[in-house]
């Protein structure tokens, strides 16, 4: 495994690993953008992300809709990035909490459903620095201003 | 402890003989009964074991052709057509030569509706001053609940009285049946009649019942017609769903194509059937009074239920009723037939002479006027602790 | 408690999650557990916190669709009422840590503690009970007048609970006193009517005089004074709220809360 990577599983869910890893300084977001379809990750932008408990409820989030009810997206990563947003909107939520043109610090979650796959090697294509995946590493590179904008509904702000 | 042998019976018997009037809806119903003097009843709380014997229960209902509902004005001329002869009729069946020897005349003094009420009233004033026998007024919700408690046997019960005139969640407590729950607007009984104008099926023997029989031969149980749900914290309310299922059925027989509930959007095949209506405004009434019913035992910890009223002989409504009892600490449902479920002359009469026999009848003639408006919690419940 | 009900939880949630039961309700039961539903566990959340469960179980009686249609509406409900609150300041319920609808779960965070010489859980009615001996000391006086305002707060923000009864106020330790905190948003609702407020006011009314009725007449004192405090902090409009509050509370009292009906 390559670096540092937050591995766990939910306990109920016990048929996925969970992969999440942060990086910061990223190089290539222009060329993740373009292949975003193919590349079976989930790369958010770190300014919507201000704690592991949001990120780790969205996957929640993510896993119980696919097991109990119907995915909404097209893979479950993408579901991930839908569960961040308040709204069901698809195409809001990859817009606002997915990674920008000139996004440079990342957060990648990549979940592995272990009787079909095989285990994560750590390789998200992404040229950054690996950063330890923590509160303080997510509240850092947190933009407080943003996250009022898009995780509370309108009519409270 | 209560006494109810205070007030002995006439000529020394060792029984109190009663007659009871009822006539708040369509329903006129004459019942005499008879009450053993029992020592147990001295001193104690047994107003549910009072071992009475039914000495007549006869009944006449106003019936109104299919589509229509009744009048207080036509209810009230049947009454007044009826009363006379349904006295008569009773009072041989129960084999009384002599009618000056009855204990007291019981009659419903509400809730209900105002003119036929008024017509009941009068044959009981009629009556008392005739044979000089005193007059005790009943409320009618009390009188379901004291026959229901005493066919059954049920001594303590959360009550649910469902009829076309009431729905309610009763509880005893200090002397008095409060109500825990109740509909917000209209009836369940009422919700189920109108419908069944709506469906244009026969009254007789009550629209309730053939909406039960049609609902029985709904064939397509799993894909229930979902209707609105609306139980508000321990009351409900009907009349949100009462016209939507109405809009529903009148759109099935306009054979409306655009409403792709009840017509396939392609082929224009109907999907829902009367009886599938029938089927699912049952399931979903039902659900909500047995959810009501529910909450108020929850609150007085309780795990046995009486049902009462019209309403009650809804044999899916006992099932329902049934299953969530038995799903609470191995509960108990009671529910009477129909002899007592659907208003009669028996529960006045012992509802009454319950009162009676507590010393509170009616002093002077100015205290019998009936009245619409009768809440189950305003009666003080003399005979039990 | 139906062990039915248990094992029906327990299996949708595995044997990673184990849950006491605590409570249950007509349509609720209530369990805690020391696993987080969702939170990667190599954190530092302290090795004994607990966290709730709130399940409504299925219900046999009724039609599948209805049952799974009305645990999934009142599930969801429940949780963005909760969601919401939480947003007002200085209001004070549980935060929400996750909702499966489909299950008819939320998962909330643990409130309260165990008081102390076998009083019980640390809600409004025990905390009373507790200081029976001394019932108008400054921190009881505090604690009602701080109750009140919590009260205050939601009706301003034009929210009821619906089923506010001493049970459903947990007391939680803040220094030397305690903070009141609504629970149980079962029965709640966003609500505008003077009426639904009433009822909130008239039914803790009756729950303290009905469990305290000795030391009652103070205590409901306290609290419409903690109460009125939060009108009166939005000058005249918010007295005027207050006042036509306060005239429908008395009617509701008058009438027992339950309305007039035909028949």
């Amino acid at each position: 495994m390559a670096g540092i990577v937050l591995k766990y599983k939910i306990p109920q869910f016990q048929e996925y690993t969970i992969h999440v890893q942060k990086y910061n300084n990223v190089t290539n977001s222009s060329e993740l953008r373009s292949k975003l379809a193919e590349l079976p990750f989930a790369y958010i932008d770190s300014k919507t992300v201000i704690s592991v408990e949001q990120l780790s409820s969205a996957i929640y989030k993510a896993i119980l809709e696919t097991e109990y009810n119907r995915m909404r997206t097209r893979t479950i990563h993408s579901e991930c990035i839908l569960s961040l947003s308040p709204s069901s909107n698809i195409g809001d939520a990859l817009n606002r909490f997915g990674i920008k043109e000139g996004t440079t610090d990342i957060i990648v979650i990549k979940i592995i459903e272990d009787s079909n796959e095989e285990p994560y090697d750590g390789n998200a294509s992404v040229d950054g620095d690996l950063v330890p995946v923590s509160d303080d590493e997510f509240s850092t590179s947190a933009d407080k201003e943003i996250i009022k904008t898009v995780c509370i509904p309108c009519d409270k702000l | 402890m209560v006494n109810l042998n205070g007030i002995p019976p006439r000529g020394k018997r060792n029984y109190y003989l009663a007659i009871g009037l009822e006539g708040s809806a369509n329903k006129l119903g004459v019942g005499i009964i008879k009450h053993p003097v029992l020592e147990k009843h001295e001193d104690s709380d047994l107003s549910y074991e009072c071992d009475v014997e039914i000495l007549a229960n006869i009944r006449d209902t106003y019936v109104t052709p299919p589509g229509e509902g009744f009048l207080p004005r036509d209810t009230a001329r049947h009454h007044r057509n009826w009363v006379v002869r349904i006295i008569r009729k009773a009072l041989t069946e129960a084999k009384i030569d002599d009618p000056t020897k009855i204990d007291v005349i019981c009659f419903t003094r509400g809730p209900g509706m105002g003119a036929p009420l008024h017509c009941v009233v009068i044959a009981a004033r009629t009556l008392s001053l005739m044979w000089d026998i005193p007059l005790v007024g009943v409320n009618h919700c009390v009188g379901h609940i004291e026959m229901g408690r005493e066919i059954t046997g049920a001594k303590n019960p959360v009550v649910l009285y469902v009829s076309g005139g009431n729905t309610q969640v009763i509880a005893y407590s200090e002397k008095r049946y409060r109500i825990f729950g109740e509909t917000l607007d209209i009836a369940i009984g009422n919700c189920l009649d109108r419908f069944a104008r709506t469906l244009k099926i026969p009254n007789a023997p009550s629209p309730g019942y053939n909406i039960e029989q049609l609902a029985k031969q709904c064939k397509n149980k799993e894909k229930l017609v979902v209707l609105p749900y609306t139980v508000k914290g321990m009351d409900l309310s009907m009349s949100g769903i009462l016209q939507y299922i109405d809009t529903l059925a009148k759109d099935l027989f306009k054979k409306n194509l655009k409403n792709k509930l009840l017509f396939d959007s392609r082929t224009g095949e109907q999907l829902v059937t009367v009886e599938d209506l029938c089927y699912s405004l049952q399931e979903n009434l039902f659900a909500m009074l047995v959810e009501i019913t529910e909450r108020a035992m929850a609150h007085v910890n309780s795990n046995q239920v009486l049902i009462v009223g019209g309403v009650g002989c809804n044999v899916r409504l006992q099932e329902m009723m049934a299953q969530m009892c038995k799903d609470r600490s191995n509960g108990q449902v009671h529910a009477t037939d129909d002899r007592f479920c659907i208003d009669n002359g028996v529960m006045i009469a012992q509802a009454g002479l319950l009162e009676y026999r507590t010393g509170h009848f009616v002093k002077d003639l100015s205290e019998t006027i009936v009245t619409q408006k009768f809440r189950t919690d305003e009666v003080y419940i003399a005979w039990r602790e | 408690m139906s062990a039915e009900i248990i094992a029906s939880i327990a299996d949708v949630l595995t044997d990673n999650i184990p849950l006491t039961p605590i409570s249950q309700g007509a349509e609720a039961v209530v369990f805690t557990s020391p696993v987080h539903p969702y939170l990667p566990k190599n954190r530092t959340d302290g090795d004994d916190k607990l966290y709730i469960l709130k399940y409504r179980p299925e219900k046999k009686y009724r039609h599948p669709v209805i049952d799974k249609t009305l645990t999934k509406h009142r599930t969801l409900g429940e949780s963005r009422l909760l969601a919401k609150l939480r947003l007002i300041d200085g209001l004070n319920v549980p935060k929400l840590i996750g909702c499966d609808p489909y299950h008819g779960c939320i998962w909330l965070e643990f409130l309260g503690e165990d008081l102390p010489n076998g009083h019980g859980f640390s809600n409004l009615k025990n905390f009373l009970w507790m200081n029976a001996s001394d019932p108008y000391s400054d921190l009881v006086r505090d604690t009602m007048i701080n109750v009140g305002k919590q009260i205050g707060l939601m009706h301003w923000n034009d929210y009821c609970h619906g089923d506010l009864t001493t049970s459903n106020i947990v007391l939680v330790r803040a220094g030397e006193d305690w903070q009141p905190y609504l629970i149980d948003f079962g029965l709640g609702s966003i609500s505008t009517l003077v009426e639904d407020k009433g009822v909130d006011l008239y039914v803790l009314e009756r729950a303290i005089i009905s469990t305290h009725s000795s030391f009652a007449n103070r205590y409901n004192l306290w609290v419409l004074e903690g109460f009125k405090s939060v009108f009166e902090s939005h000058g005249k409009a918010g007295l005027g709220k207050y006042k036509d509050l306060i005239r429908r509370f008395e009617e509701v009292r008058l009438r027992g809360r339950k309305r007039s009906m035909i028949g």
